[in-house]
């Protein structure tokens, strides 16, 4: 782990709560993007995002430096998106179908003009399927896939944020992935 | 449909970076001859591609502020030991 990274923490845990602002510097938009992907809302990531840094302050002494440090912060936010997502709308977000007439009117749209997925998601309208398909799936499916794709992490460190063995956590990557498909692949 | 789960599999597992040189090579040439295994793929490639590809929002330009503000006061103890 970077060396500046591990001092801020040292004098954190000493009592310097200014050196934790650097720590926020450092992760937070990582951590604003994780919170945005699970809940969907910018003021509701807003303020989760906040609240997993408060977290992560009070919590400081509970951190084992034998694990990466952006994990340890990963797993706060995770454990809090979760919660929220559950005290939002519980179960309703199971596999459904994309719904209306949207899908099927963005399809005829974008199958005329052969765009790559690039040139596509410069449309609003796509950025918006796009986040609504990840909304849809199931919360076991929505972590990993969200975990996967905002910070490119490997399969080790989705499993030592979840606690999941690795064998699980592809697993629910490969669902979550077909989940995905289902809604987007034909886009 | 594709084929087979064996030939799905394969595809996450190549996705994942996380496949067989020799696992691979078969499911190269398996989707060259298979259309529906061949369409399967693209849009599983493609799907990614679009969840790579979201646009990033950042937070609130004060974020930090706000966080610091709401910290928890440092304790006296803690001072005291210093």
């Amino acid at each position: 782990m970077d060396t500046f990274i591990k001092q801020r923490i040292k004098a954190v845990k000493k009592g310097d709560q200014s050196a934790f602002a650097d720590i926020v510097e450092m992760y937070k938009d990582k951590i604003y993007q994780l919170c945005y992907r699970m809940l969907g809302n910018r003021h509701e990531a807003e303020d989760a995002a906040q609240e997993a840094f408060i977290r992560a302050y009070v919590n400081i002494h509970t951190y084992d430096p034998t694990m990466k440090f952006s994990s340890w912060l990963y797993r706060i936010a995770t454990n809090l998106s979760i919660d929220r997502m559950r005290k939002k709308k519980p179960g309703v977000y199971l596999d459904a179908e994309v719904s209306g007439t949207d899908g099927l009117t963005m399809y005829s749209q974008l199958a005329d003009e052969g765009a790559s997925p690039e040139e596509a998601l410069e449309s609003l309208e796509l950025q918006q399927m796009v986040q609504e398909a990840i909304l849809k799936l199931p919360e076991k499916y929505r972590t990993v896939i969200v975990l996967k794709y905002i910070d490119e992490l490997s399969l080790q460190e989705i499993s030592d944020i979840l606690n999941l063995p690795i064998g699980t956590v592809k697993t629910r990557i490969h669902r979550g992935r077909e989940a995905l498909r289902k809604h987007l692949g034909h886009l | 449909m594709p084929c087979s789960e064996k030939i799905v599999q394969w595809m996450h597992d190549y996705l994942d970076g996380d496949i067989q040189k020799e696992e691979e090579q078969q499911l190269r040439s398996h989707i060259q001859q298979c259309e529906a295994c061949r369409e399967h793929f693209y849009a599983l490639k493609k799907t990614v591609a679009f969840v790579e590809n979201v646009s990033h929002f950042t937070p609130s330009d004060d974020f930090i502020k706000k966080v610091m503000y709401n910290l928890p006061r440092e304790k006296r103890r803690v001072r005291w030991k210093r």
